[in-house]
C-alpha cells in the first residue's frame, strides 16, 4: 500500500504527568479511530511501563529496545557489519516487533537498559519508526510521563499534541511545561488540553486552567473504563460510554475526526 | 574469480534433484514493467495476499556470482513449489537464490562489487511488494499485497524487476533466479547451501573492516584455507596469508 501519498498521516501524542490517564485515553483514541475499518492505526507505547499493550489486549513479544539491545550485542561481538547491513537488520527486526491485528498495529518502545552511547542506532531507529508511521493513517503515541521524551526519538513527527491532565495543580503545571518545551522541540500542527476523570462540568469551570493551553474538553470518570482497567479488559471490546463520546468530541475539536459508527473491536 | 562456484554446483544439484522428482518449473523472467511503489513501504497484514519467509517460518536468501558465463542460464526463473498466484492467503517458507554471471572481478574490486550487488535488492520498489532482508542471517521476509496478487504479480515478475536492476550494473552479464516455497525442509536445504556463502562474505567483511591479519585467532580460517580467492584477497590487503599452514 502507499498510504503516504493517498492521505496525510496524522501522528497524535498524549503527554502529561504520570497517573493522569494518558494510557487510558490513548487506548480510547485507538479504539475510536480503528472503528472505521478503512483507517490504518498504529499504536506506539512509548511509556516504559507498557500499559497501552494491556489496554489494547496485546501481548508484547519484542520492543524497540529489545531490537536495540540485540543489535548492541552484535556490535560487542563485532558481527553488526557496515551501515547498510545495520540499517537492513534494524529495519527487519523493527517490522518483526510490529504486532498487527486487524486494522491496528502496535509497537512498544520498551525500557532502555543498556548503558553507553549508541546515538547512531537511536537515530536509525527514529528514522525507521518515522518511516513506519508514514504507512498508517493515524499513529497514537502513549508517551512517557513528564517532559523528557518530548525531545527524543518518537515525538519528532507529531502532528497533534494532546496534553492530558486531571484537575490537580501539579498535573496542569506539567501539561503547561510540556507545551512550552514542545513549542521548540516538536513541529506539531495542533495542541490542546484534555482534562481527564472530571467529576462535573462545574468542577472544570471552577479551576483556573493555564492560558497557554487550549482546552479541548473534559472526559468524565467512567465506571466501564475503570472496571476495564482493573480487570485488564481490552478497550477494543468495550461498549460506547459517555467518556468515549466526550473524548471523540475533543478529537473533533482538534481536527481529528473519529469517523465510523460500526461496532468497536476490529482489532487486537 | 570463482569464490562461489562450489555453491553454484550445489544449487545445480538441488535443482536437478527437484527436476527429477517433478517439483521444478522453469520459466523466463517477465518484462520489468511492474509499477513502482514507494521505498520503505509496508504491506500490512490486513492487505497481505501472500507472505513469504515470515520470521516465524523458514527463510533463506543469498546471491552468488561467477565469471563462468556458461554456468548461468540467463533469464531463467526456477520455481520449486507454488507461485504467488497459487498461494493467495498463505504464509509460506521462502527460499531465494540469485546467480549472476559477471566479468572483471579481481582481488581488489571483489569486495566492493559484491557489496554493490548485495544492496541491489534493497533498492527494489514495486507496488504491492514489501521486502525486508538480513544478509547476515540469509533471511528475507516479503509480503505481496492482495491487490498485487490479483493483478498478476508473480515470481517471474519479481525476477524481471530484479534482473532489470542487476543488468544496469556494467559487469553483470547474466541473471538467473531460484525461488523455493515448497516446504520448510526444502528452504532449509537451500539455506544449508547458502550458509557457505555467508561464511565467505563474513571472511571478506572481516578482511575489509579489520586491520588484524592474525590467522591464528581468526574465525574464518576454515573457509580461507579452502578458497584460494580469499587468500589472494588477503594477500592483496597486505596480510601474509599464512592461513594454509593453520
Amino acid at each position: 500500500m502507499s498510504r503516504g501519498t493517498e492521505k496525510k498521516s496524522v501522528v497524535i501524542a498524549l503527554c502529561g504527568k504520570g497517573g493522569v490517564g494518558k494510557t487510558t485515553l490513548s487506548a480510547s483514541i485507538v479504539r475510536a479511530l480503528a472503528r472505521d475499518p478503512g483507517n490504518r492505526v498504529l499504536a506506539i507505547d512509548a511509556d516504559p511501563a507498557v500499559g497501552l499493550a494491556t489496554a489494547l489486549g496485546v501481548t508484547v513479544r519484542k520492543t524497540v529496545d529489545d531490537v536495540r539491545n540485540d543489535f548492541i550485542e552484535l556490535v560487542k561481538k563485532r558481527q553488526a557489519g557496515d551501515r547498510e547491513r545495520v540499517i537492513s537488520l534494524l529495519d527487519y527486526e523493527m517490522l518483526g516487533a510490529l504486532h498487527e491485528e486487524g486494522n491496528i498495529a502496535f509497537l512498544a518502545i520498551g525500557r532502555p537498559e543498556t548503558e553507553g552511547c549508541y546515538c547512531q542506532v537511536n537515530d536509525m531507529l527514529k528514522d525507521i519508526i518515522a518511516s513506519i508511521t508514514g504507512n498508517f493513517d493515524y499513529t497514537v503515541i502513549d508517551a512517557e510521563a513528564g517532559v523528557e521524551q518530548v525531545n527524543r526519538r518518537v515525538l519528532e513527527k507529531v502532528t497533534h499534541l494532546l496534553l492530558v491532565s486531571d484537575l490537580s495543580a501539579k498535573g496542569l503545571n506539567v501539561a503547561k511545561t510540556i507545551r512550552e518545551v514542545a513549542a521548540s522541540a516538536v513541529g506539531f500542527e495542533r495542541a490542546g488540553l484534555i482534562i481527564n476523570r472530571a467529576r462535573s462540568a462545574s468542577e472544570v469551570d471552577s479551576v483556573a486552567l493555564p492560558e497557554s493551553l487550549e482546552l479541548l474538553g473534559a472526559v468524565p470518570e467512567d465506571e466501564t473504563i475503570r472496571r476495564a482497567d482493573i480487570e485488564a479488559v481490552s478497550f477494543l471490546a468495550l461498549p460506547e460510554t459517555p467518556a468515549f463520546g466526550a473524548l471523540e468530541q475533543c478529537l473533533e475539536k482538534i481536527g481529528v475526526a473519529a469517523k465510523g459508527s460500526c461496532a468497536a473491536g476490529q482489532g487486537a | 574469480m570463482n569464490l562461489f562456484d562450489d555453491t553454484i554446483q550445489q544449487l545445480r544439484s538441488f535443482l536437478d534433484e527437484k527436476k527429477a522428482s517433478g517439483g521444478l518449473r522453469t520459466m523466463k523472467v517477465s518484462p520489468s514493467d511492474w509499477p513502482a511503489g514507494e521505498k520503505g513501504n509496508i504491506v500490512l497484514g490486513t492487505d497481505t495476499g501472500v507472505e513469504l519467509g515470515n520470521p516465524r517460518d523458514e527463510s533463506a536468501s543469498f546471491m552468488v556470482w561467477t565469471e563462468k558465463a556458461g554456468d548461468v542460464r540467463d533469464g531463467a526463473v526456477h520455481i520449486v513449489g507454488p507461485d504467488l498466484s497459487e498461494s493467495a492467503g498463505k504464509s509460506l517458507p521462502f527460499g531465494k537464490a540469485v546467480i549472476l554471471g559477471v566479468e572483471g572481478m579481481d582481488e581488489e574490486n571483489c569486495y566492493g562489487r559484491h557489496r554493490a550487488l548485495e544492496l541491489v535488492r534493497y533498492d527494489l520498489n514495486l507496488k504491492g511488494y514489501m521486502m525486508r532482508a538480513v544478509s547476515q542471517y540469509l533471511r528475507e521476509w516479503s509480503r505481496v499485497s492482495r491487490q498485487a496478487v490479483a493483478d498478476g504479480f508473480s515470481f517471474a515478475a519479481l525476477a524481471g524487476a530484479l534482473a532489470g536492476m542487476y543488468r544496469k550494473i556494467e559487469y553483470v552479464k547474466a541473471v538467473e533466479f531460484v525461488f523455493v516455497t515448497s516446504s520448510a525442509a526444502d528452504v532449509r536445504s537451500l539455506g544449508e547451501t547458502g550458509s557457505r556463502v555467508e561464511r565467505l562474505i563474513g571472511a571478506m567483511n572481516k578482511m575489509a573492516q579489520e586491520m588484524s591479519f592474525d590467522c591464528g585467532t581468526c574465525d574464518f580460517t576454515d573457509v580461507c584455507s579452502e578458497v584460494e580467492d580469499l587468500r589472494n584477497m588477503r594477500k592483496n590487503l597486505g596480510g601474509d596469508a599464512d592461513v594454509a599452514r593453520h
